[in-house]
């Protein structure tokens, strides 16, 4: 069964109050949205903090939902990958003013790091292949790792003109083909 | 008008939703979004598009916490008021003091039950209600009455304001409508908001607080639900 048909059930659900429904779609989406935040702030209780907070809007607005926004699960997704930015951001912006604590419990060790690279591969994945090695790993870094430009040039020790273009025209390819 | 290229819209969409668009460019782009339709259209489809990623990755569970959290944030798992029909119907919620109570035999703890919901003084029923919103650290942020007449905001001294956000009040029906705006709340001090009429009309499930860029929500719903409160009788 299409795993969207049932998730577009259990939101409609949610959006009527059904609290049985709402935990059921937890059940079946926190695991994805919690390695979506996971690999990107790098912290369980941050990762955890994102996942908490998302459910508590997709309840409120599991009404405002329509298929124009994509599917359940990717617009589930955008609510926590929003959030797990906002996040980052003010990580980053309180590191910059010198606010150490936040650096020691960053754990590069954990096995999660990079989950990224044993993904499935879903559709969009045949118009990835399709970009420069440099434009692919520089649009992965950013959505996976929510990296900024400047990030993704130090990772990639490339000058920031040519990142900035990489991923500007890696979108570009991206969505030609997968509107072909 | 609609002055930017279908190209520009892509651009700014796509860095959007991938996290690169940053500083100002970004603060531009929220509120291009508020301004144009097809912005917003052009928005959901990246949304729809580079999402996709992330539905490939494995999953991780998160701890079960999680969950009891989320339910406690959005009131599922507050323990219902003791009915007043029935006087020998113990309390679900002991208060803390009279824990020792469980080690008595059940009849005592019965008869002291009793006692103890008999010597409570009747207390007129008073039409205001309030709500006090706290931090994670369980700090009072505001408290809110709810008049006969307005809703009545104070701003506690705990309550540090982020100068370029503002914070927004809002109603969460028990019917599962979306959250209804109820205006913004002070950093500081008192402010009066309009009673809105719904308080009469619906049953309120929780007050929500939600942090808004500068002049509240861009899109009529809360942006980030930072606080929710209950509702009490005083």
């Amino acid at each position: 069964m299409d795993p969207n048909h049932d998730f577009l059930h259990l939101l409609s659900a949610t959006a009527q109050g059904d609290r049985l429904a709402f935990a059921d779609l937890y059940r079946q989406t926190a695991g994805k949205l919690y390695a979506i935040s996971l690999q990107m702030l790098r912290r369980r209780d941050l990762a955890e903090e994102a996942v908490q907070e998302a459910f508590v809007r997709i309840w409120h607005n599991a009404g405002d939902y329509q298929q124009d926004k994509g599917t359940v699960l990717t617009w589930m997704i955008s609510i926590v990958r929003y959030r797990a930015l906002d996040m980052l951001r003010a990580t980053k912006s309180r590191r910059e003013t010198g606010d150490e604590g936040l650096e020691e419990a960053l754990d590069e060790q954990s096995p999660e790091q990079e989950l990224y690279e044993q993904r499935d591969r879903v559709r969009i994945d045949r118009c990835m292949d399709r970009l420069d090695e440099g434009q692919r790993q520089a649009i992965e870094m950013a959505y996976f790792r929510g990296l900024t430009h400047m990030e993704v040039c130090d990772q990639m020790d490339t000058p920031l003109g040519t990142i900035k273009t990489w991923i500007r025209r890696g979108l570009e390819r991206l969505k030609r083909c997968l509107e072909s | 008008m609609n002055y930017l290229t279908e190209e520009r819209q892509n651009a700014l969409s796509s860095e959007y939703v991938l996290g690169s668009l940053h500083g100002p460019a970004r603060v531009r782009f929220q509120r291009l979004l508020m301004q144009h339709n097809s912005m917003r259209h052009t928005l959901w489809r990246w949304e729809s598009r580079l999402n996709e990623l992330g539905t490939a990755l494995p999953n991780v569970q998160p701890a079960p916490e999680v969950w009891e959290r989320i339910q406690a944030r959005l009131g599922f798992t507050t323990v219902p008021p003791v009915t007043s029909t029935n006087v020998l119907s113990l309390p679900q919620r002991k208060p803390r003091g009279l824990q020792w109570l469980a080690g008595l035999s059940a009849a005592a703890a019965i008869l002291m039950a009793v006692l103890l919901v008999n010597l409570q003084p009747v207390e007129p029923l008073l039409p205001g209600q309030i709500a006090v919103v706290q931090s994670e650290k369980a700090q009072a942020l505001w408290l809110i009455e709810l008049r006969e007449d307005q809703l009545l905001v104070t701003a506690t001294d705990k309550f540090k304001a982020l100068d370029n956000q503002d914070y927004e009040l809002w109603m969460v029906a028990a019917d599962g409508r979306p959250p209804i705006s109820l205006g913004l709340l002070p950093k500081q001090g008192k402010l009066s908001l309009p009673r809105s009429v719904l308080f009469d009309q619906v049953q309120v499930a929780a007050l929500a607080v939600s942090l808004e860029p500068l002049g509240g929500s861009p899109t009529g719903q809360p942006t980030t639900v930072l606080y929710t409160a209950e509702l009490v009788a005083m």
